[in-house]
């Protein structure tokens, strides 16, 4: 009977604790009552004092009302083979990135939730109150090695689909244009961790790769596979990278430009971390070592917020930023730099963009595409559009009002018990 | 960004920018583009981070207002909660007698004031004011106790049970009192149940559940996608 009254106390007390934990957060802390259990006759055991709690230090109100657990004894582990009460995920793909053939008109978006790579027609386009746009093709499978890809890119020459891999993959898989189901890649080239955005320099046979961190940009062979390293590598405090993302040439006028959250820090000098703000620098194309930029866009007129991939417009010399937290795609001028506004800005409700990560101007057809994380679509106007303008057309893989959860990789989470609530990185 | 904390107690989500090599901490409900409340960054924090991994998982106590950061190489870093700008650490935990190697998991329990350490497959378990080159006070490792690495842990301090990741994908719970190859009392076959293996660990006592985030990687899920939130009842650890 004692050891009911003692264990319903426990529990009484401990039940009082919780509550007290989540109300202290709102009016602060208040003792309500300690309870003394009555020592007579056939008293159950409780300890003589905190301080033969091993482990405590302090004398606090827990130890006093809660067992000490003890080491295992020979009890076996008991499995508990409930299935989960519940789960969150998306079913929809979630784009990460857009890349186009323009000779074949067909358009590749990236899926980082299922694992794809999925090939739509040029020209289809949902239409409200459609289903889901159907793809003509999918990459995808433990042999395709697709994972957590940021950047698939088409090689204008060959139609090859490229893809790198942001995270565990660290490859960049290379394959036919064709490919479908769970092909083998053509070719596989090992890059450094955290490779985000890829270019091709047909002229020059080079393929270039932004890495976020060390931040640098990766020069390859066009056809490098394996373990071959790079040819240059543009790496180095003045070269003003830093957490580079974004990665686009112009091989007329023989640029590199290179988006940056500003994220900065040398990780073998302790507390050399700092914030910069977002900029876009530009190079050489043959930049080399730790180059400075020759010229930067930065500043609070730029509207840069977590820009992703770029694409410059050869027509024009513009260059076309995917402006992932300014719900936004933004064009500057080839020649721009400092603190400037962007000479053009699609945004809007109209536009249906929505965290764009993603954008691929085709020169061919005078349009931009727009591969939007945050509803399953990709969205494509003319390359001169501005301002709140209705897309040209849809590809949605999901209804038409989807918000998706953009879950790019759910590494960790934490409970909030005040509000009831997951918190979930990306 | 591996592992980050809740501090119901005083309502804030604390977080690392892991290639800046700055603690973050936010109010709880901030929303948005809200900035942080405090930042703990510079030279005098001794935070460094490594090229693969960087500065990714932090740790918070809010009853003893403590921000626990683990670092490279095999150290841990303890700052003041409120601490604010380029502040040193008030103890760094670190050295060959630790046993601690690369950038562990962290978490602690301020009931019984232990730190318990993720590192190299192994819960190595210290008093939780330990500082400098201290022996850890006892290791759950080997076969028998399936330890295994995970991204981020957490022990339910009321009844003492570390709730970790294991070998082939469980969920399992340890005492805080273990040391040496101890099986876990309880644990949740976790990959061989959803398909998953599960890298970061919530606890929500109220409900007596257990929520687990899981991304797919190196094991690919039958069902094809790969970014999942999972909760599981598990009254008995309550």
């Amino acid at each position: 009977m004692k050891r009911k009254v003692l264990a319903a106390g426990a529990v009484f007390a401990s039940a009082l604790l919780t509550w007290s934990w989540v109300d202290r957060a709102r009016t602060g802390a208040r003792l309500i009552s300690i309870q003394d259990v009555p020592d007579q006759g056939d008293a159950c055991y409780r300890p003589d004092s905190a301080a033969a709690v091993p482990g405590s230090s302090n004398q606090n109100l827990f130890v006093d009302f809660d067992e000490t657990v003890h080491a295992q004894d020979a009890t076996p582990t008991v499995d508990i083979t409930r299935p989960p009460v519940r789960d969150i995920l998306d079913t929809a793909p979630i784009y990460s990135s857009v890349g186009v053939d323009v000779e074949h008109n067909e358009v590749f978006l990236q899926d980082s939730n299922t694992w794809s790579i999925r090939v739509f027609s040029r020209l289809d386009n949902a239409k409200p109150g459609a289903p889901p746009t159907e793809p003509r093709r999918v990459i995808s499978g433990p042999k395709s090695d697709v994972q957590f890809n940021s950047c698939v890119y088409i090689d204008p020459a060959s139609g090859d689909v490229y893809s790198v891999e942001n995270d565990i993959g660290d490859t960049i898989v290379i394959f036919e244009h064709d490919a479908t189901g769970d092909p083998e890649p053509k070719n596989k080239l090992k890059v450094t961790h955290r490779a985000f955005a890829m270019a091709l320099d047909n002229e020059n046979q080079e393929l270039f790769l932004s890495v976020q961190y060390p931040p640098q940009v990766a020069v390859y062979r066009k056809g490098a596979s394996g373990d071959e390293k790079p040819k240059r590598l543009l790496i180095g405090d003045n070269t003003r990278l830093s957490d580079a993302h974004g990665l686009a040439i112009d091989t007329k006028n023989k640029l590199l430009f290179v988006n940056n959250w500003g994220n900065i820090s040398d990780y073998r000098v302790p507390g050399s971390g700092r914030f910069e703000a977002p900029s876009i620098t530009v190079f050489p194309l043959n930049a080399d070592g730790d180059t400075r930029p020759l010229r930067v866009i930065q500043g609070p007129k730029t509207q840069l917020d977590w820009p992703g991939a770029m694409s410059v417009n050869p027509d024009t010399g513009e260059l076309y930023v995917a402006n992932d937290m300014g719900q936004s795609i933004i064009v500057f001028r080839g020649t721009d730099a400092g603190d400037v506004a962007p000479a053009r800005a699609i945004k809007g409700a109209k536009t249906g963009i929505s965290y764009p990560t993603g954008v691929f101007v085709d020169a061919k057809n005078k349009e931009v595409w727009v591969s939007n994380l945050g509803n399953s679509s990709a969205t494509v106007y003319p390359a001169m559009a501005n301002g709140d303008v209705a897309p040209l057309r849809i590809i949605r893989s999901a209804d038409e009002n989807k918000t998706s959860l953009r879950f790019g990789k759910t590494q960790a989470l934490v409970y909030d018990p005040i509000r009831e609530q997951v918190l979930v990185p990306n | 960004m591996h592992g980050f904390g809740f501090d119901a107690i005083h309502d804030e989500i604390c977080v690392t920018s892991p290639l800046a090599q700055a603690i973050l901490s936010f109010r709880g409900g901030a929303n948005g583009e809200e900035p942080p409340a405090r930042v703990i960054q510079g030279p005098h924090t001794q935070i460094k981070g490594t090229a693969y991994g960087a500065n990714d998982k932090v740790s918070v106590d809010p009853a003893n207002n403590e921000i626990y950061l683990p670092i490279d190489s095999g150290a841990v870093l303890v700052f003041d909660r409120t601490a604010n700008g380029d502040v040193a650490p008030k103890r760094r935990l670190s050295g060959p007698d630790t046993q601690i190697r690369g950038v562990p998991s962290v978490a602690v329990d301020p009931v019984h004031n232990v730190l318990a350490v993720n590192s190299g497959g192994r819960m190595l378990l210290f008093d939780r004011t330990a500082n400098g080159n201290t022996k850890p006070k006892a290791v759950i490792e080997g076969p028998k106790s399936g330890m295994a690495n995970i991204s981020s842990f957490q022990i339910y301090a009321a009844k003492g049970w570390i709730i970790a990741g294991g070998q082939g994908g469980f969920v399992g719970a340890w005492s805080i009192e273990d040391n040496g190859d101890v099986p876990p009392r309880w644990k949740i076959p976790v990959q061989q149940l959803t398909g998953y293996v599960a890298s970061g660990i919530a606890l929500d006592p109220a409900h007596k559940e257990i929520i687990l985030s899981a991304a797919g990687q190196r094991v690919r899920p039958s069902r094809g996608i790969m970014n999942t939130v999972i909760t599981f009842s598990w009254p008995e650890i309550y």
